[in-house]
């Protein structure tokens, strides 16, 4: 059955009360992505259907990311064991508006009633404080539901002129008028790690959703990616106290200025992509 | 996606007079000014959805309270001359990221502007943008008017101040006017819609800067209610094109000696209101054209190329 005459579902698994999370591959530090693969993985959804990509992605060729083409995908993941649905997708170029209500049909149509996307925002904060989660949602009733897991939702934020929303955030809000409730969750990356991975980042969302949605994960793999990128930093520390002092200062909240930042990115990503 | 009527009034032969954003904003802020003067009253919206991305988004205490989108409204207002309905735009339909509306989305965005003309009666459009020249910015802006038919060719030569394309140095009546306040002239050329865009002329120096350039605007208020017939008071607009040169003579006085000279030659070529009461040739003024052209590295264009 299809949700609508762009999206396509074969051998959807048979979901209840479900719970959607969706991750925008262009996230920042692909934290979205690599949280929403470690669900998969890790809770054995297979992939179930997709938003057919023509008339939202121009179709002039293909990009090339390390050595391979690339093609722009919106792919539906599910586990009727979880009840869960995982959205991994480009954002689309053009005909946003009907892209996320494709989106919404198919979602309703796998009985979803809770919305969440997944975020990393750049932060001047060092790699060895622990990470928040911040909500935003669609729904002040969400507040309740959310207060037992630690998770700030106290923001207050207007797009500054120049820029534009997020998808995240037009996403809440269409799922809002179809009485969906949605959550945008992010979470501060320290901002030298952007161009490598945060897996501390990633494992206080994954930490999140097996709390919230009680999914028995397990965090072995997770827990030794977050040791060996402080292993190798430590070696970095030893190698540079220059570099240390930096993280240091931020470890106390005291701003870098743009050499000092400069330096410290430099330094971090040519030491982690040894 | 669908146009929202918000009022029905009974317009009595009215014209419509419609403005996106562009080069300088020269033809959104003269439709806007004019509008505001007249104290016009919203008629009807385009539902955004379909066209463009939201533009804003506000978060209080963590919540999703609002997503706005950019706006396309219509306005009217009865006066002792003329019925109007205004148009204006806050951002053109794009598709691919380009800057001006090309494509299905522009397409279906004139025709639904068109389609509140033609329900209330409009027999005459008119539309405003900007024409890249070689003008100096202390100079009176120029404007260039383009009829969508041949019969209205006779009408807009007598507007004061304006030229046709033929009148354009160099241009032999050719031309291209990019985005909706072109695309808006054919549609209604195929609608059998009498339509006119009136472009102000903006210094070729400026084409990129993000500024808007109200001394165009003027220029082109002044062409547009002697047209109409219909009194506005200028005072606004006469504002802020003062304001404009000010802020802009402000910033050449900053330039390298070799940029201010190179930029005050285009005074001995501006037609409309030269400063130099010296005569040149054709010849210099090609000369210094191309010397101009070659030192910005660019040709004259924008909307109109």
């Amino acid at each position: 059955m299809n949700a609508s005459a762009v999206t396509q579902f074969h051998d959807r698994p048979k979901l209840q009360n479900t719970v959607l999370i969706v991750g925008w591959k262009e996230d920042a530090s692909r934290l979205a992505i690599r949280v929403a693969d470690y669900l998969i993985q890790g809770l054995g959804c297979r992939e179930f259907g997709e938003i057919l990509p023509e008339g939202f992605f121009p179709m002039a060729g293909v990009s090339v990311e390390n050595d391979v083409a690339q093609f722009p995908e919106s792919k539906f993941h599910g586990s009727s064991q979880h009840n869960l649905v995982i959205f991994k997708s480009n954002i689309p170029r053009a005909e946003w508006h009907r892209f996320l209500n494709a989106l919404l049909d198919a979602a309703q149509e796998c009985g979803v009633r809770e919305i969440y996307t997944l975020g990393a925002m750049i932060a001047a904060s060092a790699h060895t404080m622990p990470r928040t989660l911040i909500s935003i949602m669609n729904s002040g009733a969400t507040r309740v539901e959310l207060e037992p897991f630690n998770v700030i939702s106290n923001t207050d934020y207007e797009t500054p002129p120049g820029q534009k929303p997020t998808m995240s955030s037009y996403l809440l809000w269409l799922a809002r008028q179809r009485g969906i409730a949605a959550v945008n969750l992010w979470v501060p990356v320290p901002y030298y790690l952007l161009p490598v991975d945060d897996p501390r980042a990633c494992k206080r969302i994954v930490y999140f959703f097996n709390s919230k949605l009680d999914l028995g994960i397990d965090f072995t793999m997770l827990d030794a990616e977050i040791a060996e990128q402080n292993r190798k930093i430590a070696g970095l520390f030893e190698k540079s106290p220059e570099i240390e002092a930096l993280v240091r200062r931020l470890e106390v909240g005291e701003g870098l200025d743009s050499a000092e930042s400069d330096k410290l990115a430099r330094g971090v990503l040519e030491h982690l992509k040894k | 996606m669908g146009i929202r009527y918000i009022k029905e009034p009974n317009l009595i032969d009215p014209v419509m007079v419609a403005g996106w954003p562009g080069i300088g904003n020269i033809g959104l802020i003269a439709v806007d000014a004019m509008r505001r003067s007249l104290r016009a009253e919203q008629l009807a919206y385009i539902e955004p959805w379909e066209f463009f991305y939201p533009n804003k988004t506000i978060i209080r205490n963590g919540e999703l309270v609002d997503l706005s989108f950019p706006a396309s409204e219509f306005y009217f207002q009865r006066t002792d001359k003329r019925d109007v309905i205004f148009f204006t735009g806050e951002e053109q339909p794009t598709e691919g990221g380009r800057i001006y509306a090309e494509g299905s989305k522009a397409y279906a965005m004139a025709n639904m502007v068109l389609d509140v003309a033609q329900k209330f009666g409009c027999k005459r459009i008119y539309t405003s943008g900007a024409a890249v020249a070689p003008l100096h910015h202390t100079a009176r802006s120029r404007v260039w008017a383009v009829p969508n038919s041949k019969a209205l060719l006779e009408e807009v030569i007598k507007y004061d101040n304006t030229i046709i394309m033929s009148g354009v140095e160099g241009r032999e009546g050719q031309g291209v006017i990019t985005g909706l306040n072109g695309l808006l002239l054919g549609v209604a050329k195929h609608r059998g819609i009498d339509a006119i865009c009136l472009m102000g002329e903006i210094p070729v120096y400026l084409q990129g800067f993000p500024f808007p350039y109200s001394k165009g605007s003027k220029s082109v208020l002044e062409v547009l209610t002697a047209a109409l017939g219909i009194w506005m008071d200028m005072e606004t607009v006469n504002h802020l094109a003062e304001e404009s040169e000010k802020e802009l003579t402000d910033l050449y006085e900053k330039l390298p000696q070799e940029v201010k000279d190179q930029l005050d030659r285009l005074k001995q070529v501006t037609v409309a209101a030269p400063e130099s009461g010296e005569a040149i040739t054709e010849e210099d003024k090609k000369r210094i054209l191309e010397d101009v052209d070659r030192f910005f590295k660019k040709e004259g264009g924008g909307e109109q190329h």
